[in-house]
């Protein structure tokens, strides 16, 4: 005969829940702890020294002089971030779900694809920033291949519309875009595509009405954290883009090593301008996914 | 809605392979009609599924769909619509939408598409669950969708990749319930695969038995139970009596006796094993008598196996269990099927009678 639960098993499993929960919670502590110290103390600290509560001289007193110092300079250098983050974003979105979904169909360029994405995600971004200025800069490998005179050839690094910034994190972000999602869409595409197909679902339909909304998710949580990066990104910015407007992690950068000891706050109000701004990013990031069928 | 489908030596050869998944295999399926592939696993049941749908690119042979050779036909534009063991409902779409998915990809506006999906939903019984996720279903909900959404794509030929063995056997039986009401009212074409012989006996009009890729036999269900072509098809439909002997001037003559064929019936001459269901062996009093069309076999209960309400017993021929003991894998036994009520003990003496008319004989 079976053993049956008796009356008390109940009474009995809650303690021992209750028990395996504390213990699940005491082997996650160390690394909550670790991420909790940067991520809040970071924060919080920044926040402290832009309202003037942990000045490096003199008495501390609060002030939101450090968010005003630099008010033209905060604002175009905001506007600058954005616009660069977006452009960096939508372009590895979707060159990221292209190239996923050349990977997912199996084919030798699919294979070719996947391949070229898996190295590219290795190389810094700092050695990308590099290789793009050698590449596209008015001296660089390809004018100079193409036979192109510098005075004719487009100011793609430092020129006015930062291309070869955006070029770059569109470079190295779509492989990761790509990879993200072919991994998401392997595990389930095919036999949605097949059932698709069979139900009368040309290609591109099958594209648009079953591969794209599955992709969907995988999409908008490397969208956010493309966003979240790009716009907080200092060496791209510093080496392809040009010295003035200067996007928020370049401003904040050279505030922070400035001479003058008043500027650190001042890097410190830049720094929580784009914490803040990541954050939203985040929130509108999580409230679209939360909205897509697929997440409930 | 139905169209007639024929297989034309249809060959598929996976690559790499050493032998072919599905070999030669042809049959054909009258518009309305209900075939069930049936096989084993790796028979090749579903490569030929696959092959129609155009999932699979045939190595050789043709299908033709009321005549029309669909080759290089892309699945989209084969006008067929399937259904998988998992129901692969779209998760992104409501279930309305997963039925009307069809006429909104042929471009129909959504609300024609809606309205018409719903008449599909109440086919399969599940009017009013539109609006719902796909994940609020269960498990027998969610393949309903899939046939209603398959339905509404008014295919030509609806195929079914064994779309009820993840079932539990109640649900099971509901959507074979389900399956034969459609067949009523809108008659598709239907092949389906499964590797359970009473579903496709429920189920189907007519069976091809697939073993190795190759076709055994393609009949009605009773022909493929009464009637198999060879011992693999007889054990393939879960025959359990295979009596070997020889056939002299239309008697099978064997260890349990002569056993002529039925009226009609024509036995090849020469060595052959004489197959009979083990549910059309009557077990009686021993020493009993024959009526007209049976044999009388005395035997001896070996075994007894409880089968839930029936009880199995394997039944030594009683000349041959004085020579050979009791279960003794060399002799042929007969088996049969009784009441567990019935006190029929191991060791028990009994008349066997098989009806001549269930009795026939194959190659050995």
């Amino acid at each position: 005969m079976l053993p049956m639960p008796g009356p008390g098993a109940v009474a009995r499993a809650r303690p021992r829940a209750s028990r395996d929960r504390w213990w699940g919670l005491a082997a996650v502590a160390p690394a909550l702890l670790i991420a909790g110290l940067v991520v809040v103390g970071g924060i919080g600290m920044s926040v402290a020294q832009s309202v003037g509560l942990v000045p490096l001289v003199g008495e501390a007193a609060f002030t939101l002089d450090a968010y005003l110092a630099n008010g033209d300079e905060l604002l175009t250098g905001l506007g600058l971030s954005l616009a660069i983050a977006t452009a960096s974003t939508v372009l590895s979105c979707v060159i990221g779900l292209t190239a996923a979904i050349i990977i997912t169909q199996g084919r030798s360029t699919g294979r070719l694809v996947a391949a070229l994405s898996a190295l590219t995600i290795p190389v810094p971004h700092l050695v990308g920033a590099a290789s793009v200025g050698l590449l596209i800069a008015d001296s660089g490998l390809i004018p100079r291949v193409l036979g192109i005179a510098p005075t004719a050839w487009p100011d793609l690094v430092g020129g006015p519309w930062w291309v070869a910034v955006v070029l770059e994190y569109t470079w190295k972000e779509s492989a990761f875009v790509a990879l993200v999602v072919a991994g998401v869409l392997a595990t389930r595409v095919a036999r949605y595509d097949e059932t698709a197909a069979l139900l009368g679902a040309s290609r591109a339909r099958r594209l648009w009405h079953v591969v794209i909304p599955l992709a969907k998710p995988a999409v908008i949580v490397s969208a956010v954290i493309i966003f979240v990066y790009t716009l907080g990104s200092y060496e791209v910015a510093w080496l392809l883009g040009r010295p003035y407007p200067e996007p928020l992690p370049v401003l904040a950068f050279r505030l922070f090593n400035s001479i003058t000891l008043t500027s650190r706050p001042e890097a410190a109000a830049v720094a929580v301008v784009t914490t803040l701004v990541s954050l939203i990013a985040v929130a509108i990031g999580m409230a679209l996914l939360r909205r897509t069928p697929l997440w409930k | 809605m139905s169209a007639s489908l024929s297989l034309d030596a249809l060959t598929k050869v996976f690559d790499d392979a050493s032998r072919p998944a599905v070999d030669a295999v042809s049959f054909s399926v009258a518009p309305g009609e209900c075939l069930a592939i049936l096989g084993p696993s790796g028979s090749g049941k579903s490569t030929v599924l696959r092959s129609i749908a155009g999932l699979d690119v045939p190595s050789a042979g043709r299908i033709l769909v009321d005549g029309a050779d669909v080759a290089g036909l892309a699945p989209e534009r084969r006008g067929m619509a399937m259904v998988f063991q998992r129901p692969l409902l779209f998760p992104h779409l409501s279930v309305l939408d997963n039925v009307a998915f069809a006429a909104t990809v042929a471009g129909q506006p959504k609300r024609e598409a809606r309205a018409d999906a719903t008449q599909f939903l109440e086919l399969v019984q599940l009017a009013g669950f539109g609006p719902r996720p796909v994940t609020a279903l269960s498990g027998g909900q969610e393949q309903r969708v899939a046939l209603a959404r398959a339905l509404a794509a008014r295919p030509r030929v609806l195929l079914l990749d064994e779309p009820f063995s993840a079932l539990d056997p109640e649900l099971r039986s509901d959507m074979h319930e389900l399956l034969a009401a459609i067949r009523a009212q809108v008659a598709p074409t239907v092949v389906m695969v499964t590797h359970d012989r009473d579903e496709a006996a429920i189920v189907a009009d007519r069976v091809a038995l697939l073993k190795g890729g190759r076709l055994l036999q393609h009949d009605t269900v009773e022909r493929l139970y009464t009637r198999p072509v060879s011992l693999d098809v007889a054990r393939l439909m879960g025959g359990r009596i295979e009596v070997p002997g020889t056939v002299r001037d239309g008697i099978h003559v064997s260890a349990i006796g002569e056993v002529p064929a039925a009226d009609g019936e024509t036995w090849a001459e020469g060595a052959g094993v004489l197959v009979v269901r083990h549910e059309a062996i009557q077990v009686v009093a021993a020493r009993a008598s024959a009526p007209e069309g049976f044999v009388a076999v005395d035997v001896v209960v070996a075994e007894r196996t409880p089968r839930g309400p029936r009880a199995e017993l394997a039944l030594a021929v009683t000349d041959q269990a004085a020579d050979a003991p009791a279960g003794s894998v060399d002799s042929p036994r007969l088996t049969a099927e009784v009441p567990a009520s019935r006190p029929l003990a191991i060791g028990e003496r009994a008349t066997a009678l098989i009806p001549r008319s269930a009795c026939t004989v194959v190659a050995g």
